[in-house]
This record gives structure tokens, C-alpha cells and sequence, in this order.
């Protein structure tokens, strides 16, 4: 273990060492010893071992091979890999403004006041504590072509039914919907707690400066929501390039790979073609992309920590 | 005016409430109709049957899969609040070298995506042969970095002269610990138990990879396998039936705590 | 005290710890116990729990223990997990012979032939030629031929009838095309079409593919497989490409849906056949509703197709693996099962014909065969079928022809020439294991 900021002087280190350690509270090491060992075993170890698969072959029941640069080499011309990329952004790019548009409406209705608080906030958040399971398997009734809820009522009122799940064009966005109505409860209650937090003296000061609604809400709440806007983009960026059980569920990928996510397409490569190795550089590939993404909302955003 | 204004405000708010319960709604009753009548709108099944739940009851061990569940997110639920209470008290309360880095680990590996390690975890779970039991999916859940930080930034909030006067009196960290701080915790323990709770309850990826026995699968697993993997049927009622099931406890919890649950899941979203 | 809640804080942390370590222990085996997986059908779970019954009874110091297979999305999953992890039952009867390369490199399966008079079973029961064609290339066996599951052209006789087609006229695929687009119809006028003559599926999992392409592919080739038999590609001929053209018709024109339909269509009557294994006769005859009546005939095949119709023949074997520590007790399990009382019982139940020589004629069988007529088309079919190829990457390589069936058939965004190249071209970039 390393230790923290131990400067090297008269008398030698380890002494300093031994010093530091006896004025010590031993019980800490004891506390902290259960997650050093599973930060060793289920976080370093996994982390290593991942970084040695990117160059490497195996199908786990055969010896591994290693094989250079080859995965990565692969992974660039992989067009079924970019093909996801792709997929898990045009989620993304109808998901983010989706979530934070509603979120913000329902936050700041909610805000004002309005009866059965409580129960509206209730209801926007109950899709958020149930098992994405459940919602994937429901969606994809409502979402069916020919019997799907959604249909029906588009039927009922003399439109023509729209294949939600089965056009290649479409099926991304219908589980993008999906996913915003299965998380916007928990981003309400983000912009709730945020919108509680602005000083009630700022709208009234403002409003004595002759401020209506829209200019102040443009001009004091949302400066102020600011950081709390980019956790939502950053929280449901992260979740977005996660995308797994919703089109694991409702689509296997399909119609034509347009629903193919990353985490999908790493999960077929590991579990049904057994190619640990490429499913590992996909894997740091995704990393590197989650990383890349949210420094680049951070910078945009201009905020230092959301938190 | 105003009043208009405030009744459509109302209207608006309702309906799309509304579009959020229905699907529920939809569910639950689809779960009682004959397959003949699911194609249609009505909520309230005009030939009542149980059939959807006799197709899931006689195809799937689902009360198993119920208690497997059940116990894998109380013992994982109960060691997160042990361990990462011991961890986040060790940060805020005591010196010992290498505090500071461990803080910064737990910092760092909360950035970590969990897919990069999906993979190695497996692996490691089937050279342990681990797969296919509880330790699977219990002994990689047992700790939590933002369990962690929460504990760490509440611990370091209570007044020292506690612990003094603790100390005075002989009581070790420990005792200090799980004595006077943990009944001083109980926010930061429901926020922490409830997240953790619902997380490890909702999991379907990770139980995906490492269970394969009937046996021991959670039922957000069985229920996508029965669901995807045809043994369904395609019969849309039992689908919804098993769907019903497993939504059925946390909905029943939700509307118990539905406060805590907002509140410590919201304080999770700020503080992680 | 201080002792106390630090012993009382130690016992609940140890007391945690051995609940989640001890799990593994409660699960061990006793020693003379034999696990033994059956695939999860509802009829194949009566069958083993029948013949385990019996087993059991026969033989105290053999016990059996069944676990039905998780229906996961592939048995061929399930399996490789259980060899890597070493959690393998002693028998599995599920063995798809497609995967086998895949266990066999895993070591997972047992040399069967080492198995005392293996060879004087298996050739007394089952066809050289079947015994043989599932031979490995080291010259080991590590499966025992069991049953195979011919597929054909289930149609609804009635709904055909009704709308004046002649079931014989869906032997070619012009005909197929002619009566599909009769078929087509909004039979309760809300004008969208409800009634199809064919229902392909549109999954893109992997194995959907068994189902539509591949039985039409080895129809259409006159009985050729993926592979040649130097395991090179040989899909890319005219044969794949009019199963696509044919299939991607039939989407093109709308004559079958493209939606997922809710529930069982074939016994809804909205959809007049489907391709299927003899399997489907015992649910069909449970589940089917008042007056359906149902019939098989080979698959459509290109117009102008000479000699006899070959199919998907969807073998499946049984196997003992190499991790087992009762090979030989597992032996005399299989030769159980094998039985000719067995097979016979397992014909009863699941309607799946066993790799057993001369049924038909076996007079232990005849009263079967004289109150299940169908069952002969079936066993008729049964001469002209062939299995998967034997390569480690045969998941892949359906799962990319998966793909381009979705491209092109589904949603026509391919030419069936072009799907057929590139579906080749990704198979040989799969087989040089990259």
C-alpha cells in the first residue's frame, strides 16, 4: 500500500514509517481491510486481467493466445461495432434532451404550488424503482405492431399504425422513449432537490425589478440549475452508453442492427461467439468513450464538479 | 385567467401521470385477461382468469426464484451497510497511513464503468466455481463506494465530543461505531440500504452471466429468460403475470416508504 | 463489554460470510449420485421424469438426479459455461452436434467409445451411417446418436381448403408466392391485413435461422450444409440466393408480417403454416382449438427442383462428460434411456423420432405408428435429412447469416445476391479466426 504524502527526510522512511504507524489507530486498518480486499480482488484484479484480454484470444475453454494488437486492429474496421457506436448516440442524442426537457417541466410545475405534490411525484417516479425487466417486457406490448396499446389508440383515432419496434429508422428512438419514461421520475427529483435550493429572495428581487416568468426563470433558475443539468447529462450519458436489457429484450438487436448497443454487442462477443479478448477491448473501448463523452459535457458545461 | 391557467396546469400534469401509471395499470390486468381480449384497451378483464399466473407457477420454480432474491439482496444489503459504514467510519474518524489513497480509490473506481470488468469478474467467478451459486452474486456485491462516501460525509459531520466522551467511557471503534453512530445514522443508512436494496434486486446483466441453474436464478432473470427465451410461449398473459410478480414487491415497498425512497434515492444521485 | 460488541460485531460479519460461503457446500454431491440434464420442454421433462422414476426405483445404489435445463437462449451457451466452469451434470441430453467442436476443445465430453461395449450399443440401435456421421475427426465419439427432429411444412387444412388451395401447390415456391398472395387478407375489415399464409420469424437470434433460411437452404441445394467437407464456405450459390430471394418476396410483396404476432397464430388460424419438427404434434393436439386440423408436407423448394425434398434433420444426441466421476454408472443411465421400451415411451410422449433402425417395421412400434399416422411422414423424412456442420464457429457464422436475413429479407435494404456474398465473405472472415 502506498502511503499518502510522506515526504523522505532524516530519519530514514521506514523509520518514519514505523513512527507514523504506532501513533496510528490500528483499529483503521482492520475497518479498511475488508475493502482493500475487495478492491484488490473484484476491482484491480478484473481491471489487469481485462487489460491483458485486449491482447489476447481466447474462447475461456481453450488455452489463451496472444495475439499484439490484433483486436484493436480489428475493432477499427469492425463496421458492426461502429454500427453500435452509432446506435448507442442517436439513443443518446433523443434520450438527454428528452429526460432534461420533461424532467425540468414536471420539476418546476411541481415546484409551484400545486396539490397532491406527493402523489404526482409518486407516480413520475414509480417507473424508476421497478426492474428494467418489467418495463422491457411491457413495452414491447405496448409497443407491437398489430395489438400494441399505442397502435390501437392510433387506430381509434384514424392514423395508420407505426411498426414502433420492427423499422429499422424507428426502433432506436422507441426505446430511447422508453428508457426517458422509465428514468425521468429520478431526474425530477434531481431538479426538484436543485429547484428547492435557489433562494426565494432572487425571484422576489427580480421580480420587483419588473422580471416576468420567463426572464426569470431563463436568468436566475437555470444558471442556478446548472449543475445540477449536468449531473442529469452525465448520469443519464453513463446509463445511455450501458444500454443492454431494453434491446436485449425487446429486440435482440434487430431490425437490421439498429438497435445493436455496445453493451449488447460485447455481451454476443463474450457469451455467444466466446471471443473474451475482443469483448475486453470492446469493453475499454466503451470505457474510454464514457470518458471522452463526459469531459467533453463537463467543458461545455463549464462546471467543475456537479457536485 | 388564472384559474384557467391553473386547471390546464392540472389537466397537463394528470395526463401525463396518467401515462405513466397505465402501462402499470395495463400489466397488472393484461396478467388476468384470456389471451383473446389482451389486444384491447379495457382495464377491466371481461373473463376473468388465473391462467397467466397458472402458465408462470407451473413452467418456472418463480417462488424460489422469489426467495433467492429475497436473500440475495438482504445479505448483500446487510454487508453493504456493515462494511461500507466500518470503511466510510475508518475515513472520517481515525489516521492511519494510507487513508488518503484508499479515499481516492473509492473515488476513482466509482468512474469505472461496469462493463470493462464484466468479463475478468466472470472469469474470476468461474475459476473461484463460483457459478451458479450465491456467492456469485453476493460476495462482488458486498461492498459500495458511494455506501462509502455517504457514510464517510455523515460520520464526518457528527461532533466530536462523542467520540471523546465514548472514548472516556472505554468503548472501542467499534462499539463507537456500531453503538453511537450507527443510531445516529438512521438517514444515511436507509438511503444507502434502499439504493443498494433496489439495485441488487433489480440486477438482470450480472445474475445473467453467472447463473444458469433454474434453481438459482433472482426473478428479474428468470422473468426476462421466461419472457425471451420463448418458454412463454408467446402467451402475452403470463408474460405479464411474471412481470406482475416482480414488480408486485418493490411496488408494494414504494408505496410503504415512498419518501425515503425518493429522498435517498435523489440524495444518491446528488452525493454519487 | 468492549469485548463483547466487538465478538458480537465479528460473529454477525463471520456469520454473513459463511451464509454467502457455505451456499456452495449445500449443493455438494453425494457419491453416487448422478445429475442429468434434460432439455425443458414441458414433454421431454415428463419423459426424464418418468424414466428417472424408474431408474431410481431399479437402482438404489445409482441414484439420478434431474435438473432441467435452463431455457436460456441457447442450450449451446448454458453447456460452454457449465465446461468452463466445471460445473458440467454427468449426462446432458441435449447435445447439438453443432456445438460439439466447441466441447469437445473445451475437453468437456467423454470419450464414448472407451465406454465398455459402446460400439455393440450404438450399432445394434442406430444406422452405421448416423453412428459414424457423428464420429469426430480424431476418431473418438464423444456423443451418442439419439433422436432427430425432421423438419416440414405444417399446414392448416381447413383454412387452406376455404380459400381453395391445394396443399400440393405449396411444394414450389411459385406456388407457395401464388397462394400467399391469396391468403393475404383483412378478414374483419379494419383494413389491416390479419391473415397470412406464413409467419417467418423476424428475431435475429441466431438460431431462428434453423427454421427458415438453413431448412430452405439444405431444400433448396439438394441437400447441401454451410460447410464443405474440408470446412470451407460453400454457401455462396444459387441456391442461397433464391432462398433469399424467395423469403425476401414474401416480405417485400407483404405477404407475411413483419411485426411480431401476439400469441400462437398457426392455432389461432391466422396464419395457414408453419415450418416445424414433429415436436408440435403433441402441443398442437392439446392446445389446438375445436375442428383444427392440421397436416405436413416437405418444404417449398425452387420451381423446377428435381428429386426428393431434404431437410433440417435438428439432430440431437446425449452425452457424458468428461468431468463426470461415475462414466460408467452414467453409461448404464443412457443405455436406460436408450432402451427399447424407452424409446418407445419417449416416441409416446414427445413425438420425436429416435435414431432406432427399422422402426417401422419393429412390431413393438407398429400399434404406435398405426395410431399416429403422421408420425410416418416424419420417419419417411427421416432418410432424407441432414444435421450442422461441425465447426467451433457455427454460432457466429448463423449469427451473421442472421444478419443479412434481417438486411435483406426483412427489411429489403440488400439485394439477395449481395446478402448471400457478404453473409460468405463474413463467414470466411469468422472460419480464418481472425
Amino acid at each position: 500500500m502506498k502511503e499518502a504524502a510522506v515526504e523522505e527526510r532524516q530519519p530514514s522512511y521506514l523509520a518514519r514509517l514505523r513512527m507514523e504507524y504506532r501513533s496510528s489507530d490500528k483499529a483503521g486498518y482492520i475497518m479498511v481491510l475488508p475493502y482493500v480486499l475487495h478492491f484488490l480482488v473484484f476491482v484491480a484484479y478484473p481491471l489487469v486481467f481485462a487489460f491483458i484480454l485486449v491482447f489476447c484470444k481466447w474462447d475461456i475453454v481453450s488455452p489463451m493466445e496472444f495475439v499484439g494488437l490484433r483486436n484493436i486492429q480489428r475493432l477499427m474496421r469492425d463496421t458492426t461495432f461502429w454500427t453500435a457506436v452509432t446506435n448507442t448516440l442517436k439513443f443518446l442524442a433523443l434520450h438527454i434532451p428528452l429526460q432534461i426537457v420533461f424532467a425540468l417541466l414536471i420539476a418546476v410545475v411541481l415546484n409551484g404550488p400545486i396539490k397532491l405534490r406527493g402523489f404526482f411525484r409518486g407516480a413520475f417516479f414509480l417507473p424508476f424503482v421497478i426492474s428494467g425487466a418489467v418495463v422491457t417486457i411491457l413495452w414491447q406490448q405496448l409497443y407491437s405492431t398489430d395489438a400494441g396499446v399505442f397502435n390501437l389508440i392510433l387506430t381509434k383515432l384514424g392514423a395508420s399504425p407505426v411498426p414502433w419496434l420492427t423499422d429499422p429508422s424507428i426502433a432506436i428512438y422507441s426505446i430511447a422513449v422508453m428508457a426517458t419514461w422509465k428514468n425521468v421520475g429520478f431526474y425530477i427529483v434531481l431538479f426538484l432537490a436543485g429547484l428547492q435550493n435557489v433562494p426565494r429572495e432572487l425571484y422576489e428581487a427580480a421580480s420587483i425589478d419588473g422580471a416576468n416568468r420567463g426572464e426569470q426563470f431563463w436568468k436566475i433558475t437555470m444558471p442556478l440549475l446548472r449543475p445540477v443539468t449536468l449531473l442529469v447529462i452525465m448520469l443519464s450519458t453513463i446509463g445511455g452508453f450501458g444500454l443492454f436489457i431494453e434491446p436485449f429484450v425487446m429486440t435482440g438487436g434487430g431490425p437490421a442492427e439498429s438497435t445493436l448497443s455496445v453493451v449488447l454487442y460485447l455481451y454476443k462477443n463474450a457469451f455467444q461467439f466466446l471471443k473474451m479478448g475482443y469483448a475486453a477491448t470492446i469493453g475499454f473501448a466503451l470505457a474510454l468513450m464514457i470518458f471522452l463523452v463526459t469531459l467533453v459535457q463537463r467543458k461545455l458545461l463549464d462546471v467543475e464538479q456537479p457536485y | 385567467m388564472r384559474t384557467f391557467k391553473k386547471i390546464l396546469g392540472y389537466v397537463i400534469l394528470t395526463a401525463a401521470a396518467l401515462t405513466f401509471i397505465y402501462p402499470f395499470l395495463w400489466m397488472i390486468s393484461a396478467s388476468f385477461k384470456p389471451e383473446s381480449e389482451i389486444g384491447s384497451l379495457s382495464l377491466i378483464p371481461k373473463n376473468f382468469t388465473l391462467a397467466g399466473y397458472g402458465a408462470v407457477f407451473t413452467q418456472i420454480p418463480i417462488l424460489k426464484a422469489l426467495f433467492n432474491s429475497v436473500f440475495v439482496s438482504v445479505i448483500s444489503t446487510a454487508c453493504v451497510l456493515i462494511f461500507s459504514s466500518m470503511v466510510g467510519y475508518a475515513l472520517a474518524r481515525l489516521r492511519f497511513i494510507g487513508r488518503d489513497t484508499i479515499f481516492n480509490l473509492v473515488l476513482l473506481t466509482m468512474m469505472i464503468p461496469g462493463q470493462l470488468t464484466l468479463i475478468p469478474m466472470y472469469v474470476l467467478i468461474v475459476k473461484l466455481g463460483w457459478a451458479d451459486t450465491y456467492k456469485a452474486l453476493i460476495v462482488p456485491a458486498m461492498m459500495s463506494n458511494m455506501g462509502i462516501i455517504i457514510f464517510r460525509q455523515f460520520f464526518m459531520s457528527l461532533p466530536q465530543e462523542l467520540v471523546d466522551a465514548a472514548r472516556i467511557d472505554g468503548c472501542s471503534d467499534y462499539e463507537i461505531l456500531f453503538k453511537i453512530f450507527w443510531p445516529l445514522s438512521k438517514p444515511s443508512l436507509v438511503t444507502v440500504g434502499i439504493t443498494t436494496f433496489i439495485g441488487s434486486w433489480n440486477e438482470v446483466l450480472w445474475p445473467l452471466i453467472v447463473i444458469r441453474k433454474w434453481d438459482m436464478m433472482t426473478m428479474p432473470q428468470m422473468v426476462t429468460l421466461f419472457s425471451v427465451g420463448g418458454l412463454a410461449g408467446a402467451q402475452v398473459a403470463a408474460e405479464m403475470a411474471a412481470a406482475t410478480m416482480l414488480a408486485l414487491p418493490v411496488v408494494i415497498a414504494y408505496l410503504f416508504f415512498q419518501n425515503y425512497f425518493i429522498e435517498s434515492l435523489a440524495l444518491s444521485g446528488i452525493k454519487g | 463489554m468492549r469485548t463483547s460488541i466487538k465478538s458480537r460485531v465479528a460473529a454477525i460479519v463471520a456469520a454473513l460470510l459463511m451464509v454467502s460461503l457455505s451456499c456452495g457446500i449445500i449443493e455438494a454431491k453425494t457419491p453416487v449420485t448422478i445429475t442429468f440434464w434434460p432439455s425443458s420442454n414441458p414433454q421431454e421433462i415428463e419423459f426424464a421424469k418418468i424414466i428417472v422414476a424408474r431408474w431410481n426405483k431399479q437402482n438404489p445404489d445409482i441414484q439420478v438426479k434431474m435438473e432441467p435445463l435452463p431455457a436460456s437462449r441457447s442450450t449451446e451457451e448454458v453447456l460452454l459455461a457449465a465446461i468452463a466452469a466445471g460445473t458440467t451434470p454427468d449426462v446432458c441430453a441435449n447435445i447439438y452436434p453443432g456445438a460439439i467442436s466447441q466441447y469437445i476443445a473445451g475437453k468437456g465430453l467423454y470419450p464414448h467409445d472407451k465406454l465398455p461395449g459402446f460400439y455393440d450399443f450404438v450399432y445394434e440401435r442406430s444406422p452405421k451411417e448416423i453412428v459414424d456421421s457423428f464420429t469426430y475427426r480424431d476418431g473418438h465419439i464423444y456423443q451418442i446418436p439419439w433422436k432427430a427432429n425432421p423438419v416440414m411444412l405444417a399446414y392448416n387444412v381447413n383454412l387452406l381448403r376455404e380459400n381453395g388451395i391445394d396443399p400440393r401447390s405449396l411444394s414450389t415456391y411459385s406456388g407457395f408466392l401464388k397462394a400467399a398472395e391469396k391468403l393475404a387478407k383483412d378478414t374483419d375489415g379494419d383494413g389491416r391485413i390479419d391473415q397470412w399464409l406464413y409467419a417467418p420469424s423476424t428475431d435475429v437470434t441466431w438460431w431462428q435461422r434453423f427454421f427458415d433460411f438453413y431448412t430452405l437452404y439444405i431444400a433448396a441445394s439438394g441437400g447441401k450444409t454451410l460447410l464443405d467437407d474440408r470446412g470451407r464456405v460453400a454457401f455462396e450459390d444459387e441456391a442461397a440466393v433464391a432462398v433469399f430471394t424467395f423469403l425476401r418476396t414474401l416480405f417485400d410483396k407483404k405477404l407475411v408480417p413483419k411485426g411480431m404476432l401476439i400469441g400462437d397464430q398457426f392455432l389461432g388460424g391466422k396464419v395457414a403454416t408453419t415450418i416445424t419438427g414433429p415436436y408440435s404434434i403433441p402441443y398442437y393436439d392439446q392446445n389446438a382449438p375445436e375442428g383444427f386440423k392440421y397436416d405436413f408436407m416437405p418444404v417449398p423448394v425452387p420451381d423446377g427442383h428435381k428429386g426428393p425434398v431434404v431437410t433440417y434433420g435438428d439432430p440431437k444426441n446425449i452425452g457424458i462428460f468428461a468431468n463426470s466421476k461415475h462414466p460408467l454408472e452414467a453409461w448404464e443411465f443412457v443405455k436406460f434411456i436408450m432402451s427399447r421400451e424407452n424409446d418407445l415411451l419417449w416416441l409416446e410422449i414427445t413425438s420425436q423420432p429416435p435414431y432406432r433402425k427399422d422402426i417401422v417395421d419393429d412390431p413393438m412400434f407398429a400399434p404406435y405408428f398405426k395410431k399416429n399416422p403422421m408420425m410416418s411422414k416424419f420417419v419417411v423424412q427421416g432418410a432424407y435429412t441432414r444435421g450442422v456442420d461441425d465447426s467451433k464457429y457455427l454460432i457466429e457464422i448463423f449469427d451473421a447469416i442472421s444478419k443479412q436475413y434481417d438486411l435483406c429479407c426483412v427489411n429489403g435494404r440488400k439485394t439477395p445476391k449481395n446478402a448471400v456474398r457478404d453473409g460468405a465473405r463474413d463467414a470466411r472472415d469468422i472460419l480464418a479466426g481472425w
